[in-house]
């Protein structure tokens, strides 16, 4: 089984070489580069598994493999030399996340063969390479054993959205989209990368587990309650991890960074699939829970996360439900349920927060493709107005999507309401010991309904009531190579919650609880509070908890609560938009609407701070550069060279006349010399 | 003898390129320029050198022999190499050769003086970074002036005279500053030296110091001349306020003649700054200055960055940014730890590639275009899709992503400077430092965004066609440089790192 550690670096390379292929030889390829990118993701996939299997069996497995750069460091805690390296960390963490990762990405290329290849699509070797590229650095991303690696991978990722959101650059929007994307996240790179320097600077390491990690390092500081750079050694990994965090709210689109995103839905919808469930976005959020340990030293830090993303959850459903694109409502919708997760982690439900990332990659995944499938249907068309009456034309496409609409709601027994459930249900246990929590756990509950809300007003208004167009009356019919995929996502979001029944293992006392079963066997840096609150490092948890009554009725009153609101959300799209001729009803709640439908004025502001503030103090600093700064220049030479009059002249001069003075200038000083050393006497 | 051999195939190469017929002057120049590459590799493969050539290390390829008494003082011809200078010494080379090929087509008048030229600056180039003696050091310092001062004045744009006189005075006066502040120096140091090797004076500057000169005590003295060298050397960078003369060199000179300009020649400031001012003086004086000095690299990287943002011509974008690349190198340099001043150095090539590749893009939109402003293009990877994905490339090589060489400079200058021990307040200064790195991205994907990108239009009267092979070839070799020294930097930053060491140690604790 060992052998599959030493393979491990060819799930990364499989994309990578597919990148290679399909850019070199793309256009003499059959299918123009898909083929090569499914066997690579196919690939990727197989050896993803065969890890998680080595990793079962054997147990965890952390290798350096190659040497990036060394020196002597400068560190707070005196280590004496430091090495930047690449290597790989397979752990339960990573090896889950690698399969979905590989999974997703062989899913989206097969099914962009019906999806791009079928449109006659100029570029499609460029679109597999990207794909092949995406891929790879979210790969090597995830199985990255240190920081600066992550940091690495993470910035490729993003590079990889920006020219997949740009793929149709002959487009104003598209390219717009993908700059934006690229720019808000790189604001949130900053932060980390000076997250990455500091804790490097700091630790002199920058491992993620194991032996001499930084998280380790810095549970010794706390411990020995050394300043680090002046400060108390916690406040100090609170300053340094959130940092860190500023990456993580841009790539996963958290407030206030998360105005890239709707606009990067000018991507193909293949790539918006990728993008949401599987790398980009994901790739934040699967950062925190590879570095939970050094968070979890920091109860600030936690709180942080998880009132960004409570607020994210809340702020991003109410921006939902007033969307008529369909690929727009899915864009908030993942803003969303990225806020859940945050939640999850902050209020220390690793296992939670875990567990709703895969679920989430799954029914995302699937929802996204079924907006594709949709799209190819409608003739290009995105408007939820300009559709219904899918249903009976498309059955494939509309019981897979209703299944991810049930899973994205929370409804049970769907995959979302389980991994969902298990969030709230962690936020309501630490906030009744701390209730400032349960102002994190009420924005999230209310989140539930709008989910509820928004998910079904997009599944009546697009596959319920009449046909609303002449596209969707005479739809366009989709191929194996869509329904595919679906079938597959969709089996995954209806089953997918097995994995963790949390609450029924509380009520029944059944061990059922298989993923937290298996994410225990972590390689022990990344210890973590439990779906109950267990511990970590075997010592006491990161947060009190408590029970209303006993833990079963906390778990009933939880879960009951969350259906509620769930089934009050979906209820209330049904009765308004679940029948036969649906009109806008948001539109009467007035200023409200304008508002979300403003999306808060986030972006207002945003671009007013690059376009009408900074651009502006550029301009300004340019009439400086040039009247002030340039201008004395210009000055000091006319005076010295007694008027342009003069400068004419010497421009006569071409470059003897140069020469020679360089000459005479150059002898001027040999004879000066020559007088101070006494040459002359 | 390598060395010597070095500089003579490319003195006589120049020569001999001067004479040949204008047809054949430029394949003629690339073949010769082969052979200063060639040399220049083998020479980074034998390098056997270790420490810091200033600081009693073991030079590679050394040679010595004295040249001139002049009283009391010896001049010599002394060169050699150690792990700073070699990989400046191969950039140079590689550097002029691409250049070369990439003035294939714009250049299409006195053929055989412009690659003639072409060879000149790139042999004095070499001499900058091979010679140790002070004399031998500033005649190819000036040298250098010269030969670009011409492929400005001659080969440029309508405003190349202006722009060629700014850049020969503003930079030849800052020459004779930094000239006068040394020799002020020897004489201070009286007996203790006996030539103007630079080893010996560094070694006489750091143990025991100058007695003092014109009044001035010794401190006084040092202090003196190290700003009067350090604002001498920062016009060459340039580091703001003395960088007007950079934007009007770079968009009236010819595009290989920017390439060489961004890529090599404002490597000689930052170069003399590291042998000079951070070498051979002692740690006191530097303390005097890391805050003023730290806040100028901070100045230099956003108000550089922020000059770019405002321009529309693609020319000026990237020379703005140089400025405020060149502001890492100083940061770097004052952090005076190892990863600062080795990611200064490594920095020093990185740029070099990085801006060469970007100039020469910016020159092949040119060649095909025949404007350079943004409000004049859009769309162009519609109809030259390789050569804007270069560019697009090498876009992203600025804005320092990883897995280039700029990600690898920069971290490895953002981590020597955070934690400095030396430089007060050093993880704010980094902070503000870094956020360059957001601007960079801002200014080069909006002109990404307007140029490359959007439906295809072109204000101009061209024929827009796929750009010829040997207008693409010199891009891909440096983007695969690029890549490679992003990929591992170890390549040179070991020899760099070896080098930088000494310097660190032989100015201990601050």
């Amino acid at each position: 089984m060992e052998s599959a550690f030493e393979f491990a670096p060819a799930i990364a390379l499989f994309p990578l070489a597919a990148f290679v292929i399909a850019l070199l030889f793309g256009r003499q390829l059959p299918k123009r580069g898909a083929l090569v990118g499914i066997v690579a993701t196919g690939a990727s996939l197989v050896f993803s598994l065969w890890a998680a299997l080595a990793v079962a069996t054997v147990g965890s497995h952390r290798e350096p493999l190659f040497e990036w750069a060394v020196g002597e460091p400068t560190s707070e805690t005196g280590v004496e030399g430091i090495e930047f390296t690449f290597g790989i960390l397979l752990d339960p963490l990573s090896t889950l996340m690698l399969v979905i990762v590989s999974l997703i990405a062989l899913l989206v290329h097969v099914f962009s063969l019906g999806y791009m290849n079928a449109e006659g699509e100029t570029g499609l070797p460029r679109y597999y390479a990207e794909l092949g590229l995406f891929t790879f650095s979210m790969l090597a991303f995830v199985f990255a054993d240190n920081l600066l690696m992550a940091f690495i991978f993470f910035e490729l990722v993003g590079l990889c959205s920006y020219l997949l959101i740009g793929f149709w650059f002959r487009t104003e929007s598209a390219p717009s989209a993908a700059k934006k994307a690229f720019l808000v996240t790189r604001f949130g790179d900053y932060f980390f990368l000076l997250g990455v320097v500091a804790i490097a600077a700091t630790f002199g390491t920058l491992g993620f587990a194991g032996e001499g990690s930084f998280v380790e390092a810095a549970g010794e500081a706390i411990d020995a309650g050394e300043s680090l750079f002046g400060v108390d050694p916690e406040l100090w990994v609170t300053i340094t991890g959130l940092l860190v965090l500023g990456g993580v709210i841009g790539k996963s689109a958290q407030f206030p960074l998360h105005t890239w995103l709707p606009d990067a839905m000018e991507g193909p919808t293949t790539v918006s699939a990728l993008i949401h469930a599987a790398t980009m976005v994901a790739a934040g959020v699967y950062l925190v829970a590879r570095m939970f340990g050094y968070y979890a030293l920091s109860p600030t830090a936690l709180a942080v996360i998880a009132f960004v993303g409570a607020f994210t959850a809340l702020f991003a459903a109410t921006m939902g439900v007033v969307k008529d694109d369909i690929k727009q409502v899915l864009a908030y919708s993942t803003i969303s349920q990225y806020g859940y997760m945050m939640l999850g982690l902050g209020v220390g439900g690793y296992v939670a927060g875990v567990f709703h990332l895969m679920n989430h990659a799954f029914f995302k995944a699937l929802l996204f493709l079924g907006a594709g499938s949709v799209i190819v249907l409608a003739h290009h068309k995105q408007d939820m107005w300009e559709m219904g009456g899918l249903k009976s034309k498309a059955p494939v496409t509309y019981y897979t999507f209703l299944a991810g609409a049930l899973a994205l709601a929370g409804i049970i027994p769907f995959s979302g309401f389980w991994s969902k459930d298990e969030i709230l249900y962690d936020a309501l246990i630490v906030g009744i010991e701390q209730p400032v929590f349960l102002l994190a756990y009420a924005m999230a509950l209310l989140a539930v309904f709008f989910t509820g809300f928004y998910t079904f007003r997009m599944v009546f208004l697009t596959f319920h009531g009449e046909p609303r167009s002449d596209a969707v009356r005479d739809p366009h019919p989709v191929g194996l190579s869509i329904k595919l995929p679906l079938v597959v996502l969709g089996v995954l979001a209806v089953v997918a919650g097995v994995a963790n029944l949390a609450p029924v293992a509380k009520l029944t006392g059944l061990e059922i609880t298989f993923l937290e079963g298996w994410l225990e066997g972590g390689i022990g840096e990344a210890s973590y509070l439990a779906y109950s609150g267990a511990v970590f490092e075997g010592a006491e948890a990161v947060y009190a908890t408590g029970v209303i009554g006993t833990e079963s009725t906390t778990v009933l009153v939880a879960a009951g609560v969350s259906l509620l609101l769930a089934f009050s959300g979906a209820g209330a799209a049904w009765r308004l938009y679940g029948v036969p001729e649906p009109v806008r009803h948001t539109e009467s709640l007035g200023g409200a609407y304008r508002l979300l439908r403003a999306n808060y004025y986030q972006d207002e502001y945003q671009v007013w701070l690059a376009s009408g503030f900074t651009l502006p103090l550029a301009r300004a600093a340019d009439r400086f550069d040039q009247g002030v700064i340039d201008g004395v220049v210009n000055g000091v030479s006319s005076v010295s060279l007694f008027g342009s009059g003069r400068l004419k002249r010497l421009q006569t001069g071409i470059v003897t006349n140069y020469a020679a003075l360089l000459v005479l200038g150059f002898l001027a000083l040999l004879v000066a010399l020559g007088v101070h050393g006494g040459w002359f006497l | 003898m390598m060395i010597e051999t070095l500089l003579a195939v490319t003195f006589v190469g120049a020569f001999a390129t001067f004479l040949a017929p204008d047809r054949v002057a430029g394949k003629l120049a690339f073949l010769i320029s082969l052979v200063p590459v060639a040399l220049s590799l083998v020479m980074f493969g034998a390098f056997d050198g270790s420490g810091n050539a200033l600081l009693e290390g073991t030079l590679a390829f050394e040679s010595r022999a004295e040249w001139i008494t002049v009283g009391e003082y010896t001049i010599s011809w002394f060169v050699g190499l150690d792990g700073i200078s070699l990989p400046l010494v191969v950039l140079t080379t590689i550097l002029t050769t691409l250049a070369i090929v990439s003035s294939w087509t714009p250049i299409d008048e006195r053929e055989s003086q412009f690659y003639g030229l072409m060879l000149f600056i790139e042999a004095n180039l070499i001499g900058v970074f091979v010679a140790l003696d002070f004399f031998l050091w500033f005649i190819f310092w000036e040298a250098v002036l010269i030969p670009m001062y011409l492929l400005i004045g001659v080969w440029g744009g309508p405003r190349r005279k202006y722009a060629a006189i700014k850049f020969f005075v503003y930079t030849n006066v800052a020459s004779l500053v930094m000239f006068g502040a040394f020799i002020a120096l020897v004489f201070g140091l009286g007996d203790a030296v006996g030539s103007f090797a630079l080893p010996e004076i560094a070694d006489a500057t750091l143990d025991g110091g100058p007695d003092g000169l014109f009044g001035l005590d010794g401190a006084s003295l040092l202090s003196v001349v190290f700003v009067a060298m350090f604002l001498g050397f920062a016009v060459k960078v340039p580091i703001v306020p003395f960088h007007t003369w950079l934007p009007d060199a770079h968009v009236e000179a010819p595009t290989p003649a920017s390439v060489l300009l961004a890529g090599v020649l404002l490597k000689m400031g930052t170069y003399a700054l590291l042998r000079f001012n951070f070498t051979m003086f002692p740690s006191e004086v530097l303390a005097q200055f890391a805050i003023p000095i730290a806040a100028i690299a901070v100045i230099s990287v956003i108000y550089g960055a922020m000059l770019a943002l405002a321009q529309t011509d693609l020319k000026r974008i990237v020379a703005y940014s140089s400025v405020s690349s060149m502001g890492y190198v100083i940061l770097g340099l004052i952090a005076y730890t190892q990863f600062g001043v080795g990611g200064a150095t490594f920095q020093m090539v990185s740029h070099g590639l990085i801006s060469g590749l970007m100039f020469m893009a910016v020159g092949v939109v040119y060649n095909a275009t025949h404007t350079r402003m943004v409000t004049d293009i859009s769309g162009l990877a519609d109809r030259m899709p390789i050569a804007v994905g270069i560019l697009i490339a090498g876009a992203f090589g600025y804005m320092g992503l990883p897995l280039m060489s700029g990600f690898a400079a920069e971290y490895f200058i953002f981590f020597g400077a955070f934690g400095s021990p030396s430089l007060p307040y050093a993880p704010l200064f980094t902070a503000l430092a870094m956020f360059g790195i957001v601007v960079v991205a801002g200014y080069l994907l909006f002109a990404l965004q307007r140029t490359v990108f959007g439906p295809y239009r072109l204000e101009t009267d061209y024929e827009v066609g796929r750009a010829p092979i040997h207008d693409v070839a010199p891009m891909f070799v440096l983007l695969g440089l690029i890549v490679a020294l992003g990929v591992a930097p170890e390549l040179i930053f070991e020899m760099i790192r070896d080098a930088v060491t000494p310097v660190i140690e032989n100015g201990g604790e601050l």
